[in-house]
Parts: C-alpha cells; structure tokens; sequence
C-alpha cells in the first residue's frame, strides 16, 4: 500500500521544496478527456461536488436522490444536480543516461536535479487536484498527495531510465506533457520528438537542465574531452588550450538553446532553462508560472 | 667539506640534457569528461598548443635531481683528516695549567688524530710538555701502536704547573725519525722559560700543525690590599672582545660568600674588582675560585695573609682618651691608619666579638671578670698591645709581659740632670727589625721594668741606654706587647713620629701569625692541588718548604701549588701570584695553523641530501598529478594539505606560534622591578623564586616562576606583589614607571622596597653595607604616593597573616621596616608598600642542592628561616589582605600570642 510505504527521501525532498508554492491548477483550454474526477468545471452535470442545478423529480431516480430541503418549500420534489468536475492529467518525463548522472566538481549531477523538478511539480499539481502520470511508466499512480512516493518510486524504474530523449508514445488528447532533460541531441531529434506530440494534440513544456560547466566551459590548458553515454561513446577530442575555444563553444550552446526554444515555440509550447548550480526553486517558480491556471 | 664519492658529481653534466627535454615535451594533457562533446566536435583546430612544462616545476625537478646527485656523491662535513706524511705521527700535548680550562676539547683532538693515524696504519708519539707529578721530566712516550697511544692519553691529566720547555726542547732534539709530521695542541700562551728555543725545535722535528686554542686561560693573580679592602685581579691573554668572569669568594665549607663579576674590556690583559664584603665576612673567605670551567689558574687560596685584623681599641670611661691632639686613642687611630677594622667600646663589649688585636692604653686591669676575659682571649691566640701610662705604674696587673717597678723614670725633666733618651737599634730578633729609627724620637718618660723579670722576656725595642721600650711574652697561642710608654706625646715623641704607624703595622701583622714562626721553619705540604684546582693529599714528589720562601717558590712537581704547613697555621702556595701575566705565544713557525676540533663530530651530509632529493621528488609528482588533473584540488584536500604542512611546520618551529599571553595571567606569580643590574636582577629572580617553591609547599598557593618586570612597559595588574631591590647609583626612574607604579599601588598592588643593606651607622647588621642606600631610596620612590609610615610591629597584620612572627630578618636583621600608618579605607587597610633594608632576595635564594649561596649575617639557621616565614607572610598578605586582622580571629590570635 502506497499510504502506509515510507515515502521516499526524494518525495519528501520535492515535498518540501513544493510547499513554498500554492498548489498547482494546470491552465486548460479543454481538459483531456479522462473519467477522472478533478477541478476542471465542464459547464454540465455530472460527477462532483459543485452544486450546478435542482431539476423536479422524475420517474426513475432513486429515492436517496430527493433533497428534502428543497422539496420542502413546495409540493414538488426536487433533485439536486452537482457539475461534472474533471481533473486535467499531466505527464512527466525526466530524461536520464550518462550524461545526465554526470555532473562538474562543484554541481549536482542533473539527473537528480531535474527528478527534484519532476516531484515538485508532481506534488504541486496533486496538491491541486490533477492527475499525475509519467510517460512511458507501466503503471499509472493513484490521484491524491500520497500518490507521491509511487511516483518517485516509478522515475526509478528500468523502463524509465537511459532515456535521452522522450519517448513516442501515445497520451490523451489535451493533456499536458513537461518534459525535463539537458537536450543536448542534436536539434532534429529533439523536434521529431516534440512535434509527434504536438499533433495528438498535447501541450507542453521543456525544461532544460545544465551543468555550470556545460554552460561556461571552465576549464584551462591543455584537455582530453571524453564523451558519455551512448552519443559518442567512447569519443574524446583533446583540445591544446581549452580557454580559446570557449566563446565559440558558448556560442553553439546558444544556438542549442535557441533552437529548443523555437521547436517549443513552433509547437505552442513553452521552454526554459535551468542550471543546477543555481536554487531549484527558481526554475518550480518558473515552471508554475508557466503552468498555472491564471 | 668533502665527497667520499667525487666522481658522482659527473652525473651534473646530465642535467642540462634533462634540462632539454623537460622543455621540449609538453606536459600530458587532463583528461575531461564531458557530456556536450558533440559542441566540441570540430573547434580543435582553432589554438596552437602553446603549452609547456612550467618553469617552476622544471626547477623542481632539476633542484631534486641535483640534491639526489649530491647526496648520493655523499659529501662529509668537518672530516677527520689524517695528517700528511708517511712516518711516525708525534702528538705534542700541552698539559700546563692553562690547559685545564678545555681540556675535554684536547683531549678529544689528541684522541681524533691518534684515531685518523690508526686508520693510515702509523704508529704514534706522545710528548706532555708539562713534567709529572711524581717530578718525571716531559719525555717522548713511543712510537708506539695507536691503541697503546690512547690508552696512555687516556690517563693524562693537565698539571698544575707550567709546561716545562727547556726539558721539552731536550726530548723534541733527540727525536730521530725521519718524514715524522708533529701534531701540536698549544696551550698558546708563554711559559716563563724558554719558550722560542721549544717552537723551534719543534720546528725541526718536521711538518707541524699548531692546533691552537683560543687562548681562554685566565690566571688569578695575588689580590692587592688598596684601602683595607680586598681587590681581585685577574689576568687573561688580551683578546679582541670584551670578556666576562666571574669569581667566587668560598668559605671554608665552599659557601658562596659573594659572586664578583669582573667585565674585561676588549684588548685588556688585567682587570681587577673589589671583594665587595664587609671585613668580618671577607676574613672567612679560604678560597677565590673562578667560575666556569675549573682550573689551578682560576684558583687562588687565601691564607691568614690575606686576612684583615680586627683591632679593639679599648675606651677608657671618665678620660679624655678620645680627645683630639691630646688623647691616647686620638694618636692609635691614625697610627692604625684605613688598612685595619677598628672597633671602639667598652673592653667586655669589644672581647664579645671576633678580634686580633687587642690595645688598651694605660688601662689597669683590675676586676677579675676583666682579667679573666683578657686572659682567654691571649690564650686563643689573640695578640694584646698595651701602653703604659701613670695608671698602669701603680697598679699590679699580672697580664704584663714584665713585672714593672712601682716608679716611673723621667728623663731630662726641670728636675733632671740627663736629657730625653734617643731609641737604639732594634734587635734582630724584634720584629722592628730594619725600620729607619728618626733622629728626633726620644723619650721623656718610661715604665721601668724590674731587671729581674727579664729573664724569658722579648725585648723588640730598648733605649740607647738599654732599658727596654716594649717588651713582649707569649701566653698560650697569644702574645703580649707592652710599650713603656704613652700612646699620646705626654711621655715620648714617639706617637708623633713616622716610626709609630710602622711598628703598630709590624706588630698586627704578628697577629696574623705571618711573622710568628721560624722563618726558616720548613712548612709540609698540607693539601695540593690537581690542574683543576681540586684539593688533594700531597704527592710524594712534593717538598716541604721554608717559610720565607714562599712567595718566591715557583710552583713544580716538587712544590705543588696548595696549602702548606699544619692544619692550624696552613700557608698557601697559589700558582697566579708566581707566573708572569699570561702572554699569547706566536704560531711555530713554518706550521699549519690548526683548531680544537674535538667537539666537531664528522658528519654525513649524504643521506639528508638524498632524502631532500626524495621530498622534492614527491612534491614534483604531487605537481604533476595536480597539472593533469588527476589530483582534484578539492577543498577538503587544501584543507587536509595545509593541515598537514601547517602541524609540521609548527612541530619544526614551536616558539612561533606561542602567542604573547604574559605567563602571570596563566599563573599567579610574584614579580620583581628589573633594575639593569644583572646580578641584581639574577639575585632577586633567584631569591624570589624559592621563595614561591617555600610558598607553594608549605600553602595552598601555588605560585609560579617570578617575573621580571618593567613599570611603565610591562602590565603590572598581573602581579600581587613586586619585589623592587634599590641600589645605588641606579637610574632615576622614569614619569611612565612612577605613573604605572603609583596605579599600581591604588589598584591593592604591594610594592617590597629592599635597599640590600643600609647606610653607615643605620640600624641592623646591614648597616655599612650599602652606602648611599638612604639617598637612592629617596631618589627611587620620589614620585611615588606615599602615604605616612610607621615602623612594623609585632601587632601589624603582616606578623600574623600566616606565621607569628616578632622580628622580620632578611640577611641582615634589625634594621627597620616601613608600612603606611594608618589603615585606609582605599586599599582595604592593605599597606601598599613595605620599606626595609634587609636584603631578603640574598636570605631566600636557595641552590638547586638545598645549599644558599648566601650567609646570613650576624647568621643562624633561625634567621633564615623566620626570612623565609616573613616572606610566607608577605605573599599572603598580598593575596588575602587584612584577612588576618579581621575582628572574629582576634580571640584565637590573642590566644596563641599569649602562649
């Protein structure tokens, strides 16, 4: 039982990093149609709690259906109809590899930034009512605060990890998709990969998550550059002197960066950017602007 | 300097090479990795590796491999070398008295060459220039193998006796061994005899090397009597700096009676210092002994010589004796002159303290307790010089040399056919022997004595017609001397003439005992002394001596420097008095100047080297690592590192990190007023630290090391009570140090203020012993707030703050002691200041051995101890105040007083 497993560490940590912020109420044009229950008004009846209309008995309803109240104030019997309230579900991705585990002397590695990210966002948007799932996980969480720890339970699953990049899968209509990662594939890749949900359609965010060194370069002298993971595994280019190639290094990055933002921007989606040696709750603060329901 | 391995050093020539290619290599490049490699992908091409190995670590690297190059050519400093030559090797050993002073040093060079000798395989000769003690004459000892040469200079010892160069010339003229090299350790300074002739022969011996020492070796020479004191000469071979000793005057039980520091200006050959002790102690030194290492030269016994007479002049009650002109004692004072200690006063009060002399001057003797004393102080051997007088005449007195008629005669009176009688020569036998007798002393007036008594009787003087002037006779170990006439020029001129002061002199020297005996009278040896000035049994080679003798004997074998004579009547044969001032002799010539390099051990410069070489390599490997990356430069790591290198540096230097917390802040402790006068100072940590040990055992305060302090520089808030010893002739304190000692009075401070002795004529047994104490005292505490003062008695808090105590003796007692009158509510009824003169730093200072070094005067074990308890005292009543006083302990107290 998730309720009585002791949350893990992580949840805990995201917990407390969440509780900084209100809880979260994904803005939503027209929610994904699930048969979750949530905070979404549809503007019908339907399963809820907010009182929508009284309409006269009719033949068939249930007895346990009569507000007496109601009934009371006139010869008529009246029964008491709730709008139908529906959740919006969000989907997570947190990329993961080499890559991501590695991180610089003086940061995190970026893997467990951007999990920090995930289940502060998770926590944030059970706190509101929304349905949390992550993509690609073989099970779907529970709705509801204590569906946290399973769901930092699931981030640790094999089939979600040595994922570069999200995986094509299929989602709801309407339903969001925030994808964490650093993003540092080759820009085509990363577009295939975000138009195929653009089409369901889905909307969206990417956060990318950057190592100080990766950003600034800081090294000197004369460097052996090894590559991680499976993109050029096994690669390294030795650079003679590291401290004239770094604003043209910065320069691609930027363009790196650029680019991501025009793939989010071509699909209506948003982008931003987060360095791991800077405060975690600066880029929640920011993924909660750029998700909340306003 | 040298290298067991030279031709290592060739290797130096690799290090340019290295040099070489630790510049054309780059070094090898970190490795880095990194996730946006794909961003790197093709910028390589954009630098031109312009990366070298750093200049620093290059020098590293060389430095490292030049020590390990060095080290392994192992380079040997001060290195035993052998002597050069392929014969005999001759070792020509100073062992005068001047080598006793380092001998350890000579002895070890001596052992060092007859070791390097050894190791060449030559056989080895000894000559000590100084002749044996049993009177061998300095011979040749050898060639023999190196292990017999050791074990014989294992058993030479320095002599007390100057080496004897004529016989040494001798020996060196009949060494016949050719290619022989001489090693000479010199003593460096001229014997009396022959010195020239001995360095050229001992330049013809062959190739020498002059090990020669400083020339340290001082020498005491006969201490002068200048105004009736005591002065110390000592005399050293001049020396290019200024030079500092210090000389002990010893008495019979080898207590320290004082430490006389002489300062020998740079260039000086003689310096000279006053004993510094009033004549009562100064008569009990036997023994000068100068400080450091221990020496015949630095050794100088003092005979009975050397001791001042005390002369007691009796005052007559009822007579102008004393008056001026006309009174007998007027004209014995001036005969008796500064060179002797004149005590005046009543005869009972004068025989109740040590004395050699005794006048009395036309004093009957008449009572029987009178009679009684006189008689056993004649019989210890004291010496009574009586004159006659009209009084002396009608009287029977049985302590007269002579029986003496019931007339007096007078000579060329109004009444009188005959003139004044002129003085015939003095015998031989009297010890007036030789003194010119003026024209115009003649006398008027005498005692007759009766003919018949002469018999067995010494006449030292008679008049030209042979009745005697002064007469004498023994009594025990004692001597009575009666002049026929008055001390004053009522009955002979003779007290107005130059004759008078001569005889008096001759005649105390008699108390001496100097003149007492035969002078021919063959004096054994007693007791001699070694090189080292130790007392010994006398040798068999030593010789008895002739009285007169004495001063001339050279000291030898035969007449070994020491004491000679009985254990009653010792005489004392120095070595200083009898040699020349000490003259530095010139090199051999044609030697290779060498030095005592005894204390020089050979050491290995290799393995340090090597190791040096190693810590750099380890610190060039470090380097590296660091340069590629491979040792990250974590914090932690900097931290541990400069851990590491900090605690090994403060291991290396422990002093510098002691950060300047006064030791008085960590401990209680009682401070001192550093005067500037070094043994003054010395003297006053000393005492005051065994005063704190007496403290700290004998109470629950424990104390800790005294402090020196200066008032106006140093935090004087640290200590309860300053000990501040004035002296004359001391600086005029400063405004800052009065300022700082009058704050620190206001603040509860206790000031001691101890002159070390008083003035002339003041009160207590220090009186005399610092002239100008008074004066000092007033120029010292000037600016200082004062409150009224008043003597200290038993019924002050000071006498009962730990022990009961009546009187509060330091060395000296009785003189008086100051503290503020009244109680001031201020301090607490705490006086902040004690006054006195008793010199309690010298009654405290105890030796590491229990012994003190310095007696108390007039002295007893009590006196000391109730010094002691009075500092008790002292210290608790700077710690605890009028504690002692308060009201609810009067019943207890009153008491224990009554007990």
């Amino acid at each position: 039982m998730a309720l009585s497993s002791p949350k893990p560490l992580a949840a805990l940590k995201a917990e407390a990093l969440g509780q900084t912020l209100p809880p979260l109420l994904l803005a939503a044009e027209r929610v994904a149609t699930t048969v979750a229950q949530g905070v979404h008004g549809r503007r019908r009846t339907g399963r809820g709690d907010s009182f929508w209309q009284y309409r006269p008995f009719a033949e068939g309803d249930g007895a346990d259906r009569i507000d007496w109240r109601q009934s009371g104030r006139s010869d008529r019997l009246f029964v008491r109809e709730t709008e139908w309230e529906a959740a919006q579900t969000a989907y997570l991705w947190v990329a993961d590899g080499a890559a991501m585990r590695w991180h610089s002397a003086d940061a995190a590695p970026k893997r467990d930034r951007a999990v920090l990210l995930a289940l502060a966002l998770a926590s944030l948007l059970l706190r509101g009512g929304e349905y949390v799932r992550l993509l690609g996980a073989a099970a779907h969480p529970a709705s509801g605060r204590a569906a946290l720890p399973a769901i930092a339970g699931l981030l640790d699953q094999t089939e979600m990890r040595e994922q570069p990049l999200p995986p094509r899968l299929a989602v709801p209509r309407h339903a969001h998709v925030i994808l964490i990662g650093d993003f540092l594939e080759p820009l085509d890749s990363v577009q295939a990969a975000v138009t195929g949900f653009a089409a369901l359609p889905v909307t969206g965010h990417i956060l990318q998550v950057l190592d100080p060194a990766e950003a600034d370069l800081p090294f000197r002298g004369r460097v052996r550059f090894q590559g991680l993971g499976n993109r050029q595994a096994g690669g390294s280019i030795l650079v003679p002197k590291v401290e004239t190639i770094r604003a043209e290094y910065q320069k691609r990055l930027q363009a790196q960066i650029a680019g991501l933002g025009a793939i989010a921007g071509a699909a209506g989606w948003k982008a931003s950017l987060h360095r791991t040696d800077h405060a975690p709750n600066t880029a929640l603060l920011a993924l909660y602007e750029a998700l909340a329901n306003r | 300097m040298i290298f067991a391995e030279p031709w290592l050093l060739l290797a130096f020539l690799v290090l340019p090479l290295l040099w070489w290619l630790l510049r054309a290599s780059p070094p090898a490049p970190r490795t880095q990795s990194f996730p946006a490699l794909r961003l790197l992908a093709d910028l390589e091409a954009t630098a031109e590796s312009p990366e070298r190995t750093p200049p620093w670590l290059m020098a590293l690297r060389i430095l490292a491999l030049a020590c390990l190059i060095l080290g392994l050519a192992n380079p040997i400093l001060n290195p035993r070398r052998g002597m050069a030559g392929a014969g005999p090797l001759l070792i020509v050993l100073d062992n005068g008295w001047a080598a006793a002073g380092d001998w350890p040093d000579r002895a070890a060079t001596a052992r060092a060459a007859i070791q390097a000798a050894d190791r060449s395989d030559r056989p080895v000769a000894l000559l000590m220039t100084a002749a044996e003690i049993d009177g061998r004459m300095p011979a040749i000892l050898g060639p023999m193998a190196a292990r017999d040469a050791l074990a014989r200079l294992a058993a030479v010892e320095p002599q007390a006796w100057a080496p004897d160069r004529a016989a040494d010339t001798r020996a060196l003229d009949g060494w016949r061994h050719a290619a022989s090299s001489v090693l000479f350790i010199d003593d460096g300074i001229t014997a009396p005899h022959d010195e020239a002739a001995f360095r050229a022969a001992l330049a013809r011996v062959g190739s020498v090397t002059d090990a020669r020492a400083l020339g340290t070796a001082a020498l005491l020479q006969a201490p002068e009597e200048r105004d009736g004191a005591l002065l110390i000469r000592l005399a050293a071979v001049p020396q290019p700096v200024a030079r500092h000793f210090a000389v002990l005057a010893q008495g019979s039980t080898g207590n320290t009676l004082n430490r006389i520091a002489l300062d020998l200006p740079a260039g000086q050959a003689e310096v000279s210092a006053p004993l510094g002790l009033p004549t009562m102690l100064a008569n009990s030194v036997t023994k000068l002994l100068m400080a450091g290492a221990p020496s015949v030269g630095g050794t100088l016994l003092l005979d009975r010589q050397w001791r001042h007479r005390i002369v007691g002049l009796a005052s007559t009650a009822g007579t102008n004796a004393d008056a001026p002109l006309v009174g007998p004692l007027f004209y014995l004072n001036r005969a008796l002159g500064p060179d002797v200690d004149i005590r005046r006063g009543g005869l009972m009060d004068l025989l109740s303290q040590p004395l050699s002399v005794l006048i009395l001057s036309d004093r009957p003797l008449t009572s029987p307790d009178e009679v009684a004393a006189v008689t056993r102080f004649v019989r210890q051997g004291g010496l009574l010089i009586r004159f006659g007088g009209p009084m002396t005449g009608e009287t029977a007195d049985t302590l007269l040399p002579v029986h003496l008629l019931r007339q007096d005669r007078s000579l060329g009176g109004a009444l009188s056919w005959n003139k004044p009688e002129p003085l015939a020569p003095f015998p031989a036998t009297s010890p007036f022997a030789g003194l010119p007798i003026p024209k115009d002393v003649s006398v008027s007036r005498q005692l007759l004595a009766d003919p018949a008594s002469l018999t067995g009787v010494n006449v030292w003087a008679t008049l030209a017609d042979g009745t005697p002037l002064v007469s004498s006779a023994p009594m025990g170990q004692g001597r009575i001397v009666l002049f026929h006439v008055t001390a004053d020029a009522d009955w002979s001129s003779l007290p107005l003439s130059g004759l008078f002061p001569d005889m008096l002199d001759r005649l105390i020297h008699l108390a001496s005992g100097t003149g007492d005996g035969d002078p021919k009278a063959r004096l054994a040896p007693y007791s001699i002394m070694n090189g080292f000035g130790e007392m010994n049994a006398p040798s068999a080679a030593a010789s008895p001596i002739e009285a007169d003798q004495l001063a001339t004997t050279q000291p030898s074998p035969r007449t070994p420097p020491g004491l000679y004579g009985t254990a009653g009547d010792r005489h004392a044969l120095n070595l200083g008095p009898s040699l020349p001032a000490p003259t530095s002799a010139g090199p051999v010539p044609g030697s290779t100047p060498g030095g005592l390099s005894g204390r020089l051990a050979e050491r290995d410069l290799g393995p340090m080297l090597t190791a040096l070489a190693i810590a750099l390599l380890i610190l060039d490997l470090l380097a590296s690592l660091l340069l590629r990356g491979a040792l990250r430069w974590h914090r932690k790591a900097n931290v541990t590192l400069a851990l590491v290198l900090g605690l090994s540096l403060v291991a290396a230097y422990p002093a510098h990190s002691a950060e300047t917390v006064p030791q008085a802040a960590l401990q209680t402790s009682l401070g001192y007023v550093v005067t500037g006068n070094s043994s003054v100072d010395r003297l006053s940590r000393d005492g005051l630290a065994s005063l704190s040990d007496f403290v700290s055992s004998r109470s629950a305060a424990v104390l800790g090391p005294p402090v020196g302090v200066v008032p106006g520089r140093d935090d004087l808030s640290l200590y309860p009570l300053l000990y501040w010893p004035i002296l004359p002739g001391g600086a005029a304190p400063t405004g800052a140090s009065t300022a700082a000692l009058n704050q620190f009075m206001e603040n509860g401070g206790i000031i001691l203020i101890d002159t070390e002795g008083s003035d002339v004529g003041a009160p207590g047994s220090g009186s005399g012993l610092q002239p100008g104490a008074a004066q000092a005292l007033r120029q010292a505490v000037a600016g200082l707030d004062i409150p009224p003062l008043t003597p200290l008695t038993s019924r002050h808090v000071l006498a009962h703050s730990f022990y009961l105590l009546r009187d509060f003796p330091g060395r000296y007692d009785g003189a008086p002691i100051w503290v503020t009158q009244t109680p001031e509510a201020s301090n607490d009824g705490v006086s902040p200041i004690i006054i006195g003169a008793n010199d309690w730093a010298a009654a405290w200072d105890m030796n590491q051995d229990g012994s003190f070094p310095y007696s108390t005067m007039p002295g007893s074990d009590q006196q000391r101890l109730y010094a002691y308890r009075f500092g008790m005292n002292l210290v608790m009543y700077a710690l605890t105040g009028t504690y002692k006083g308060d009201q609810v302990h009067v019943p207890a107290i009153l008491e224990r007083l009554g007990q």
